[in-house]
């Protein structure tokens, strides 16, 4: 079996939008009750998976989806529905995510502040395990290359399908399913001493 | 051993992106390769890893942020003002589109449950009575009385029997894992899914199905026993982790942790010998070697793998005398030594563990075809393996 043949052969995803065709209009007459409507739909996503690709840099993740939310309100207008919104707006979040890597010209792993930024975000009261699973992971993440990151970051962020991914990246099905696979196993080469933990909760 | 190995449809098939005759060729090639074995639970830990990622809150100033950057950008007003009557009239049909993509998502979203049949009596699922049928939820929990018994069920998983008098909850069930928590009582589960993907937690351990039919008991005392009637289970405990194999049993107890694994057809001196040995921690030394004695002199060709699973059980003087009794009944496999055996050589071990057909992340004998077989009908039998997401 080929992989892009598997891939070709399979059904179209299910529509993951939960925004509707009304809104989206009313976004596009600048109705901002209805924007409002939309920031709120999306906007934790966008920031979680700009502060992921960001190496944890809340700071920088806050501009970054300001700057994709005006860009959204400025573009809207542009948007024919001849794709879905969310991986129209994703393709917004992942372009600006990497044009503000290359302006900063920094490297993501920023393993200690992201860390560091983790830790005031945790409750006290948080199971300490459970805690520390959450931030190795997260930190793990930060360190995958941005091509197995982007994948693992909207497939688990966005819960989009394999076919919306390889519309937002601009590659294929069968790329996405590569990566993605390459993903999952360096995530649990790096994390192999936590197998445990995560394996009983 | 193959052409082309299918490892990279692993997260695909993980996520629910192969069309179920994909499935079916990735599960079925699953069963047969130790290395796309290994590479499947690499990608699935992974994904574990993964499906912890949690959510940030966005800063409550971005917005305002937003609203004033657009504001300071010049832009077409009059147009707003011009279209501010069809703006209305698109906010009314806005509100009707969105009450119907409310009520159609509400109507849509069902959250992950477990089909329950009633077969008998009054199955309870949280203390309510099910008439016919009724689906058991994520923390629920599905009782039966002594006249009472239902069936646990889930497209492309697989069903599981509820005996009467018996307590289970549905822990979890997604793409990458199914597990239920059997308090008491008796189930009989029969899974079509591939292999480590369905687990039953009980008090004295975890059974994870490596395919495919097998039934397990829990008692008050929280003590299992694990019958295997076809493929593989691992009953998973602190103190160990026993394959346990069709037609074969293991008794676990809360505190001691698993017994010892045996067939079922072996004889009564065996097996009575073997819970003596396992579980009687008030018999002597001299006690426990006459109940080797007993082993020794009652195994069969199919009770080396009893024997095997001894090895490290018992000391070297007992141990040099199982092992001279394995190799009596069956020829070692090759480059396997006495001196390796009796210092538990992990690679001999696991040499004589392929060759008893109890080593799942080893290539399997031709002998076990038959389960692979079973698993064909069975999934041969499923539309759409993984289903829908």
């Amino acid at each position: 079996m080929m992989l892009d043949q598997i891939v070709a052969t399979r059904e179209q995803p299910q529509v993951n939008d939960s925004i509707d065709s009304g809104t989206i209009a009313a976004c596009q007459r600048g109705d901002r009750h209805a924007l409002r409507r939309l920031f709120d739909e999306y906007k934790d996503r966008v920031y979680s998976i700009a502060t992921y690709s960001l190496g944890g840099d809340h700071a920088a993740a806050a501009d970054i989806t300001q700057q994709v939310f005006l860009k959204l309100m400025t573009r809207i207008q542009q948007f024919r529905g001849d794709s879905e919104f969310a991986t129209w707006l994703y393709r917004l979040v992942v372009n600006t995510c990497r044009d503000e890597q290359r302006k900063q010209r920094r490297f993501v792993p920023l393993a200690d502040s992201f860390l560091s930024s983790m830790k005031s975000e945790s409750s006290p009261r948080r199971n300490y395990a459970r805690k520390e699973v959450s931030e190795r992971v997260q930190t793990a993440i930060s360190e995958l290359k941005p091509k197995l990151r982007w994948p693992i970051l909207l497939k688990y962020v966005e819960g989009m399908s394999y076919e919306e991914i390889g519309v937002v990246l601009g590659c294929s099905k069968g790329t996405v399913a590569s990566r993605l696979n390459r993903g999952h196993q360096a995530l649990s080469r790096k994390l192999g001493d936590l197998r445990g933990q995560v394996a009983l909760d | 051993m193959f052409s082309k190995h299918l490892s990279k449809l692993s997260s695909a098939y993980v996520h629910g992106e192969l069309s179920s005759e994909e499935t079916r060729q990735f599960a079925e090639h699953l069963i047969a390769c130790a290395s796309c074995r290994a590479d499947f639970d690499e990608v699935k830990m992974g994904a574990k890893f993964a499906e912890q990622l949690t959510l940030f809150s966005a800063p409550a100033s971005i917005w305002p942020n937003v609203i004033a950057g657009f504001d300071h950008q010049p832009r077409a007003s009059t147009r707003i003002q011009f279209l501010r009557p069809l703006a209305i009239a698109a906010a009314i049909v806005m509100m009707i589109a969105g009450g119907w993509w409310l009520w159609r998502s509400i109507r849509s979203e069902v959250p992950p449950s477990w089909q329950v049949a009633r077969l008998n009596g009054s199955p309870r699922i949280d203390s309510q009575a099910i008439n016919q049928d009724g689906r058991l939820a994520i923390g629920q929990w599905l009782e039966t009385d002594a006249t009472s018994s239902a069936q646990l069920s889930i497209d492309n998983v697989g069903r599981v029997e509820i005996d009467p008098n018996t307590r289970v909850r549905l822990l979890q069930t997604n793409s990458s894992e199914h597990r239920l928590e059997l308090a008491h009582g008796r189930v009989s589960a029969r899974i079509s899914a591939p292999p480590k993907l369905f687990f039953v937690n009980t008090p004295s351990g975890v059974a994870e199905d490596l395919g495919c039919a097998y039934t397990l008991e829990v008692d008050d005392a929280g003590d299992s026993v694990l019958h295997v009637t076809a493929g593989w289970v691992s009953m998973q405990t602190a103190n160990g982790e026993p394959v346990v194999p069709a037609g074969a049993a293991c008794v676990t107890r809360k505190s001691l942790g698993p017994g010892t694994p045996y067939f079922e057809d072996a004889t009564a001196d065996f097996r009575a010998a073997l819970a003596r040995f396992d579980f009687d921690s008030t018999v002597e030394t001299s006690s426990k070697r006459s109940s080797t004695d007993v082993l020794l002199r009652e195994a069969r060709p199919r009770d080396v793998m009893t024997l095997w699973y001894l090895l490290p059980r018992v000391n070297k003087d007992e141990r040099a005398r199982v092992y001279d009794r394995m190799t009596a009944i069956m020829a070692p496999p090759p480059g396997v030594t006495r001196d390796g055996m009796l210092s538990l050589d992990q690679e001999m071990m696991n040499s004589w563990k392929a060759k008893l057909g109890l080593s799942w992340g080893q290539p399997m004998e031709p002998k076990h075809s038959f389960w692979k077989k079973l698993w064909a009908e069975t999934l041969g039998r499923v539309n759409g393996l993984r289903g829908k997401r």
